[in-house]
């Protein structure tokens, strides 16, 4: 029997719009971080509006795959060590796992669609597939830490922050610049594939390996009154985390969230994995923790 | 007062600019029932934000005849927004009001930080200046093309192929105002669904089916007397 030993504390939360009439977000983290149990993190946005009227199961469709398919890639990643190994995985990071995300995210909305057709839609000619994926329409930000590897994917608009075993903060998937207004790509959009941004940061030493993965949909970045509100809240976060400790954040998080969420008027979900070892520093005296379980945890809003 | 941390947070605007028409064309009864009916589109306006507290609503507006010059030329909240009457005065330079407009679609004196503007433009007639000078203007403009345009045409001189081409997206059609009572509709529909569009997420950018975030109201017939 393998004892998996929790390298990381993880928290999330997820709150609804103000005025929205469900959640469309949706989230997950599984695995402890270790190299035979990846840690995988996802957040996805649906899209929300009456052109996306699945988009609360599209969200929920990504984070599932992604999870799936990005456990499966760190896993394969657990013995890079073999020469040329480390290559091929970045080239299989950058060109093929996009397509088989895209790919794995379109068949479930379709086989969904499938069994679930609109009751409006009998006897009318049958939508093309990509009428069908707009239905279901989301973004997605997922990571995969293992000892030796972070890698993070994204399409659409959301966040992902990364602080270095030194406390820098950076948001290696942030666009260039941002989009205007409240356009953004999108997994049902066409080759969407394309859309999808990769960041692969192999670890070569051990001590430098991040201390906090923060991932975010784009309510708690919009809601900031200034570009650079979401950096200096996840350098605030690092601080809260260093004064107040793991569970002060994971106490203050659902009214840090239901607070932005008021201004920016969105669905706010944030999922972030904190390295066990930093977690577990003084000043805030927490338990050592050894964890034999492989949890797979979600928000718990209703299904459709 | 929540501790969060990151800064001060603040709900993102919405730019609401009506380009109005107010040519000789115009004189008479149009511009009455125009004048009119942005008057009582201001509730249901404020009704509109009052539903998206995310969203911060700004008026302004834009008037076309001989020159183009601004009604309203600071943003105003709409629930400080009153409606002083506009007055008709010579030719229809849509182009110079298209301009005027374009200078302020530019970032800055637009914030980065904001939700797509709406611009609404009203007409009853033929441009007499260069109106692609001014469109190419507005579409310079990253806001520019962001923007929900909305068009109306009131009664059967305006000229539709222009405000069609300032929609700029063939699943889009001028909304036709051939009587007073399709005027007051048209106003209520454009400063209110425009404004619910423009605060609405909208998936992959080059889809051409998602540029069509709201659809125009079917009017009913006409069955007034007093038709334009």
């Amino acid at each position: 029997m393998t004892v998996l030993v929790r390298s990381w504390d993880t928290l999330a939360e997820s709150v609804q719009g103000t005025g929205k009439r469900q959640n469309q977000d949706w989230y997950a983290f599984a695995g402890t971080g270790s190299g035979a149990d990846p840690l995988v993190l996802a957040v996805a946005d649906g899209h929300g509006s009456a052109a996306h009227a699945r988009s609360a199961l599209g969200a929920r469709f990504a984070v599932d795959r992604f999870v799936a398919l990005a456990t499966e890639f760190g896993r394969a990643a657990g013995s890079c060590d073999e020469p040329g190994r480390l290559a091929r995985l970045m080239n299989y990071a950058r060109n093929d796992f996009p397509r088989a995300l895209v790919q794995a995210w379109r068949q479930e909305a379709l086989g969904h669609w499938s069994r679930h057709r609109p009751v409006a839609d009998l006897g009318r000619p049958e939508p093309d597939a990509d009428e069908k994926l707009t239905l279901y329409g989301t973004t997605l930000i997922g990571a995969v830490v293992t000892p030796w590897l972070l890698t993070a994917w994204q399409v659409g608009d959301g966040d992902l922050a990364v602080v270095g075993h030194d406390g820098s903060v950076g948001r290696p998937l942030a666009p260039a610049e941002e989009d205007l207004g409240d356009e953004t790509e999108s997994l049902c959009g066409p080759q969407a594939w394309r859309a999808v941004r990769t960041h692969w940061a192999p670890v070569f030493e051990e001590a430098r390996i991040p201390r906090l993965v923060v991932l975010s949909t784009d309510g708690l970045s919009k809601s900031f009154a200034s570009g650079d509100g979401f950096t200096e809240f996840v350098e605030g976060m690092d601080g809260r985390l260093a004064t107040e400790g793991f569970e002060g954040v994971r106490t203050a998080l659902p009214d840090w969230l239901r607070h932005a969420s008021r201004y920016s008027g969105d669905d706010t979900t944030l999922a972030a994995a904190l390295l066990h070892s930093y977690a577990a520093r003084p000043p805030t005296e927490t338990e050592p923790k050894t964890d034999t379980r492989t949890d797979t945890h979600t928000h718990t809003d209703s299904e459709n | 007062m929540s501790d969060i941390p990151g800064g001060p947070m603040a709900n993102r605007p919405v730019h609401f600019i009506w380009l109005l028409d107010c040519s000789y064309s115009m004189q008479g009864e149009k511009i009455a029932r125009l004048n009119y009916a942005i008057r009582e589109s201001v509730p249901e306006m404020r009704s509109v934000a009052h539903d998206n507290p995310a969203a911060q609503l700004l008026l302004r507006t834009v008037t076309f005849s001989t020159t183009a010059k601004w009604h309203h030329q600071t943003p105003v909240p709409v629930d400080d927004f009153t409606w002083q009457d506009v007055e008709v005065d010579g030719m229809t330079n849509l182009g110079e009001a298209l301009s005027l407009v374009s200078r302020e679609l530019q970032s800055p004196p637009m914030p980065q930080r904001a939700l797509k503007p709406v611009l609404a433009l009203v007409s009853d007639g033929v441009p007499t200046d260069d109106w692609k000078a001014g469109l190419k203007a507005v579409d310079a403009t990253p806001w520019g093309r962001k923007a929900v345009r909305v068009a109306i045409a009131i009664g059967h001189d305006a000229d539709r192929s222009v405000l069609q081409e300032f929609l700029a997206n063939p699943e889009l059609q001028p909304l036709d105002a051939n009587s007073p009572k399709q005027l007051a509709a048209a106003i209520r529909w454009a400063s209110t669904a425009a404004v619910k569009a423009a605060s609405q997420p909208v998936a992959g950018s080059a889809d051409p089916l998602v540029k069509q975030p709201f659809a125009p109201p079917v009017l009913d017939d006409d069955d007034e007397d007093d038709v334009w």
